[in-house]
């Protein structure tokens, strides 16, 4: 299915949109766009990932009234 | 390894809408772009339930296998996020996704479609961290802040809660043991998979025959 | 679903371009502020929608990126409702970039609903009033302040000359805060009239007169955390889930751990989705229902037998009231039947401590004095007052409502309530450094200075009424609304010919409000509209519904042109000439009244209610040390509050240096009255008819010196107990010949407190039988316009009264004439409104903003499915809501089983549509709501409470048809 629609979808971005560059070179299944860091890369964790998941873990407990009263 | 769930406690919610306006104020999300939207059943009748709904963040996110151009990706910690400078606003991702979750902008006077939108769990896109492009493209990247998606830190009864699988699962397990009842756990199984859900719930069944870890507190 | 939406809107002010942007420019901003403050990115939907290939977004960014550059974060309570939710704001150059939740706040625990969510919107403020301006050939132009204040001024005085002080009618504001509150009161009065009011006439008057006639304050007793204590929860009137979302945290922690909720409601609200027994009840048969629940309760013995003997007067003559309500009398004027009260009963009388909760459904009736007492009435027989976790808590509406009636611009009192004798003036005029006799000279005369003034619910009369039939010498002249919504008054239609009639009107608002839409809809000119800044464009405390006092810090610079409350009252005392008696107090920069001196000069004189402890300087501390306070009992366990109450709920006795932490309870009896214990006021006396009023043997405050009732003190009885000697010589000069309430030394509170244990009010029994209201015993009364003339007859209303508020006031020749009139078959729906939880109060400042506006799109009226195939209406169409004054109201229907066959309602908040027609050409340009409907007390009809003159909202007659 999603092969079929694939070629026709792009005979229309090709045909309509002046905007993007006219070639794009397309390997299928795989994400095509721009490479993101993750969110722990910036001040203060610096790509500390075990901190950042603590701290987050940390602040879901926020949601959780329970902590404070019972 | 962190990863990021959405669940709505229908017990809990009263259609307050403070999870859509928090989506609006953080974000500045258009008028007419609903990231989140809350949905009720029987409204007005005895049995109402409501359910705040955005992306799901699925685990195997049928927007992902649809997308022609192959804009979307997904996160280390689960969160399924895109490329707006890929989308073609084709439209594919709102046929596939169960939860109705892309979003639109209506485009000229032919009503074409925009470049779809959709909740980023606060997480941003692909651009830098919290840069302006990041910002006008997708919004505020609470994530790389350390903050969870303010809808769920915001809501009013605590009904809609986001964030580590096992952080949501155990605040949700300690006021369902408590009342006795879990809810209906709206999307869970289409979101993340039936067998996640088995898994939390053997494990939740091992806890309270260990040691009635959750027991009634005193003077209840 | 309730939730209406459109794809899209498109704002009118749009295609304005910049012709409304001239020489508003802020100070210290840069463009892209600039283009956000102006109003130029208004509609950022539709605007954004034009772009190619839209990347969302880019056209409504914020300022700039947060993580360059000093953020500061500011510290506010949100401004819409009485839960007093906090709310961290993200600042940056002076703008307000970010809103955080304040997870420490033991109140709200960083929720919000979707009022609380929107708050920052208020720095963008899109469609605020930027500038003053003036109605002139029935368009509104723009004018700078200084004409603003020399026209506007030169008017008052002249009105003041020709007509007396008392023509002039100013109403106040539930949204201002305490300082300002507290300002505008005395403000008034230093124009020399007591015609002023603000909103809590038309919320909670009932229940501030009917509670405080029963046992002492006419506040909520407990908290919305103390419900976390209830093992029973009875909602009556109130629909916390979309009026007070986030007290619904507190109500459903409560439900999971086992608290039964309750709801009686005419409508299935959402509240009563979340409860475990829903009974509906037929609008206005409030008191037909409780002594329905009271019969079982009697009847069955689950009384506080006890309780009632050593801590209530009268139950006995209710007692004997409440056994004629047998079940089918009941059934036949409530609707409700025998099974379903029995349970409620039950449930309460078993679940002890059980709490009960109202708003405005029970308070808004011409005999809501009498329900809201039936209401206390049900709890003192439970022996539930004065018990964490039973309690009446009654919740306020607005942000500062409970602070504006405490200390604000009340027609019959003076701040505190100490009313306006001779005796209470004497005693403010000494805290305000001011000559009672130069007070004397601003007003008419002694009899106008002693005589309360015309209600808000009535000034419309106060101009249109005959002018021999009112107890005044001149009609009003002119009105100053000073932030408060005009739809929110009942009888609209009769309302624009009252602004027709009147000489001037003024409005002072962030917002221009529906009254400029509706003065320019009936008038040329004579209208001004000032733009005052928000709450979070300056400082000061608020007092949410619990009693806890909140301090806000300024959070952005007033925005646009407009400026604080207080400063723009500074500059008309300066105008009228006592700007310096005004501030004698208080220190005043750039015209700038400082907001913690106000707040130190009301400690000096609030003693009354125990406004008296808390000072800018604890409430600041408090702000800071939030995750201190424990979230069930609001007390603070350590750290540099340790002791005290969250907000040190009033009332906080003495001094600020004698430390009182607080009441968070009131009357409860299990306490030290220096740990937030009491026990009920004696205030009516010591004997009654051969019967003492002062409490039991045995049932005084823990520890207190006298362990039996006892009137309140004063220097007599502080002499004949021998305490006198306990007062420091200082005190002593303060206090000789005064009471508790009028020692401005303090002295007499802190040694009765510190050193005897006991409370100064005295310690009395609550009243069941409030001898001096119209009727002692609360009685079913039928409403004005009732749909059941077989039960008007049975349950007629009271005599008409000649001079009640300076106003006659019609009860039986109304209802006898609608009986004639045969209006039941004319009308024969039962209409009753109420609160959506996007908007606010009249609306317009929450329809101005555009994340909410968007979730609520049309006004609507709900219907019954059979009421609506019996007018062959659909879900949808356009229908005319007809009313007995002739108005017709063009609005949605809303099919729904929400309400039953005989019931419809309208959500309150819309404005801006009259009878079929947009307001939009009427509102100044570019400052017009967003979203606008009709306003439902466009509709609505004559009639008023008893005791209080609150107007009945809640029961009224209409016919629907299709558009």
């Amino acid at each position: 299915m999603k092969t079929l629609l694939i070629p026709a979808a792009l005979a229309l971005l090709l045909s309509a949109c002046g905007e993007y560059p006219q070639t794009v070179v397309y390997k299928q299944g795989e994400y095509q766009g721009k490479t993101d860091t993750r969110p722990f890369d910036n001040p203060p964790w610096n790509g500390d990932k075990a901190q950042w998941e603590n701290d987050m873990r940390a602040r879901g407990q926020n949601q959780n009234e329970y902590k404070r009263v019972n | 390894m962190a990863r990021m769930k959405f669940l709505c406690d229908s017990e809990r919610c009263i259609e307050c809408n403070g999870c859509v306006t928090a989506c609006k104020n953080e974000h500045e999300v258009p008028w007419g772009i609903n990231r989140r939207r809350v949905v009720t059943l029987g409204d007005g009748q005895p049995g109402e339930k409501s359910i705040s709904v955005a992306c799901m963040h699925c685990t195997d996110a049928p927007c992902m296998a649809v997308c022609p151009v192959d804009c979307f990706y997904r996160t280390d910690e689960g969160v399924v996020l895109h490329d707006k400078d890929m989308c073609i606003g084709c439209g594919y991702c709102f046929y596939a996704c169960p939860f109705g979750a892309p979003q639109y902008p209506q485009n000229g006077a032919f009503g074409q479609r925009g470049k779809m939108d959709k909740c980023t769990f606060c997480a941003g896109g692909p651009e830098a961290d919290n840069s302006q492009e990041e910002f006008e493209k997708y919004g505020r990247n609470r994530l790389a802040e350390g903050k969870l998606p303010l809808c769920a830190e915001m809501c009013s009864t605590k009904a809609l809660l986001a964030g580590d699988a096992d952080v949501v699962a155990d605040v949700f397990r300690q006021r369902a043991l408590t009342r006795g009842k879990g809810g209906e756990l709206w999307g869970w199984a289409t979101a993340y998979g039936p067998g996640e859900m088995k898994q939390d719930r053997e494990r939740e069944q091992k806890r309270e025959q260990a040691g009635k870890p959750q027991e009634k507190k005193e003077g209840k | 679903m309730l939730t209406r939406k459109t794809s899209q809107y498109q704002p009118a002010s749009q295609s304005k371009g910049s012709g409304m942007l001239d020489g508003i420019l802020p100070e210290a901003l840069d463009r892209r502020t600039f283009m956000k403050r102006s109003g130029m990115v208004a509609g950022a939907g539709a605007f954004a929608s034009q772009l190619p290939f839209n990347l969302i977004g880019a056209a409504e960014a914020r300022g700039e990126p947060p993580p360059e550059g000093k953020i500061e974060v500011k510290r506010s309570v949100c401004t819409h409702c009485s839960v007093g939710c906090a709310v961290d704001a993200e600042v940056k150059n002076g703008v307000w970039i970010g809103q955080e939740p304040v997870f420490d706040s033991p109140i709200n625990l960083g929720s919000h609903c979707a009022k609380g969510a929107s708050v920052r919107e208020h720095g963008h403020g899109e469609m605020r009033l930027k500038y003053p301006m003036k109605l002139v050939d029935g368009k509104y132009v723009r004018m700078s302040w200084d004409d603003a204040y020399k026209e506007v001024g030169d008017r008052l005085l002249k009105l003041r000359k020709d007509f007396g002080p008392d023509s002039v009618y100013w109403i106040g504001s539930s949204k201002h805060n305490n300082e300002q509150s507290y300002l505008l009161r005395k403000f008034v009065s230093f124009w020399g009239t007591n015609n002023c009011d603000h909103q809590a006439r038309v919320c909670h008057a009932t229940t501030v007169a009917g509670v405080a006639n029963t046992w002492g304050y006419g506040a909520m007793t407990n908290s919305y955390n103390d419900m976390q204590n209830s093992k029973a929860m009875l909602f009556m009137g109130s629909n916390a889930a979309e009026a007070h979302p986030v007290a619904m945290l507190h109500i459903l922690h409560a439900k999971e751990a086992g608290s039964k909720l309750m709801v009686v409601d005419p409508r299935y609200t959402r509240t009563a989705a979340k409860s475990d027994q829903y009974v509906r009840i037929r609008s206005g048969s409030d008191i037909a229902v409780i002594w329905g629940i009271l019969y079982h309760v009697f009847n069955n013995g689950w009384e506080d037998k006890k309780y009632i003997e050593d801590r209530v007067y009268g139950m006995d003559k209710v007692r004997a009231e409440v056994m004629t309500w047998t079940p089918d009398k009941v059934q036949e004027a409530c609707g409700a039947s025998e099974a379903e009260l029995y349970k409620v009963a039950e449930t309460m009388a078993k679940n002890r401590p059980s709490t009960i909760v109202w708003c405005m459904g029970q308070t808004q009736h011409t005999t809501g004095n009498a329900m809201v007492r039936a209401f206390c009435i049900l709890q003192l027989a439970l022996g539930n007052i004065g018990v964490s976790g039973g309690g009446a808590n009654i919740f306020r509406g607005h942000d500062n409502v409970q602070g504006a009636t405490d200390v604000g611009p009340n027609p019959d009192s003076l701040p505190g309530y100490y009313g306006i004798a001779p005796g209470a003036w004497k005693h403010w005029a000494a805290v305000w450094g001011v000559d009672y006799d130069w007070i004397k000279k601003q007003y008419a005369s002694e009899a106008m200075m002693t005589k309360p003034g015309i209600t808000v619910s009535r000034w419309i009369d106060g101009v249109l009424e005959k002018n021999e039939n009112i107890d005044q010498d001149q009609n009003l002249k002119a009105v100053v609304y000073w932030g408060m919504a005009p739809n929110s008054q009942t009888r609209g239609k009769e309302m624009v010919e009252a602004m027709k009639a009147l000489d001037t009107i003024v409005v002072i608002d962030p917002y221009p409000s529906a009254t400029a839409a509706m003065a320019a809809m009936v008038r040329k000119d004579g209208v001004y509209l000032l733009p005052a800044a928000t709450q979070f464009e300056t400082e000061g405390s608020c007092t949410a519904s619990n009693r806890s006092l909140q301090w806000r810090e300024q959070i952005i610079k007033p925005l646009f042109e407009s400026r604080p409350d207080h400063t723009i009252m500074y500059q008309f005392a300066r105008k009228f000439g006592f700007e310096k008696e005004f501030t004698k107090n208080i220190k005043v920069t750039n015209d700038e009244p400082s907001m913690e001196d106000t707040l130190r000069e009301i400690n000096k004189g609030t003693w009354t209610i125990g406004y008296s402890g808390q000072s800018p300087e604890r409430l600041k501390l408090h702000m800071k040390n939030m995750h201190t306070f424990d979230v069930k009992t609001l007390r603070a366990k350590g750290g540099p509050c340790d002791g005290d109450y969250f907000g040190l709920p009033w009332p906080c006795w003495g001094t600020p240096e004698m430390k009182h932490p607080g009441s968070p309870n009131l009357y409860d009896t299990s306490k030290h009255v220096m740990d937030g214990g009491g026990n009920f006021r004696a205030n009516f006396g010591v004997e009654r008819e051969g019967v003492n009023l002062l409490a039991g043997d045995g049932s005084a405050s823990k520890g207190a010196d006298l362990q039996f009732g006892y009137p309140e003190f004063d220097h007599l009885l502080m002499k004949k107990l021998g305490w006198w000697d306990e007062l420091t010589d200082e005190e002593k000069k303060k206090a000789e010949g005064k009471n508790w309430k009028t020692d401005l030394s303090g002295g007499i509170i802190r040694v009765v407190m510190k050193n005897h244990g006991c409370y100064p009010f005295g310690n009395a029994k609550a009243r069941a039988l409030v001898w001096n209201f119209p009727d002692p015993v609360p009685l079913h009364r039928e409403p004005l316009y009732s749909t059941r003339p077989d039960l008007v007859a049975k349950y007629p209303t009271h005599d008409d009264k000649k001079a009640f508020w300076r106003l006659p006031t019609l009860y039986k020749s109304i209802q006898q004439k609608n009986v004639e009139d045969k209006l039941a078959e004319k009308f024969p729906l039962i209409l009753t409104s109420g609160r959506l939880v996007e908007y606010e109060g009249g609306g317009e400042e929450t329809r101005s903003n555009p994340w909410l506006a968007e979730l609520q799109q049309e006004a609507f009226v709900e219907i019954n499915p059979k009421a609506a195939n019996d007018r062959g209406i659909r879900n949808d169409d356009w229908v005319w809501l007809k009313s007995p004054t002739g108005a017709q109201l063009k609005v949605r229907a809303q099919v729904t089983e929400r309400v039953g066959p005989d019931t419809c309602f309208m959500p309150f908040h819309f404005s801006g549509h009259w009878m079929g027609e947009d307001m939009l050409k009427y509102y100044p340009e570019g400052a017009h709501p967003i979203v606008r409907g009709e306003a439902v007390n466009t509709a609505t009809t004559y009639g008023y409470d008893s005791v209080t003159m609150m107007q009945e909202t809640k029961t009224t007659i209409c016919q629907i048809i299709k558009a």
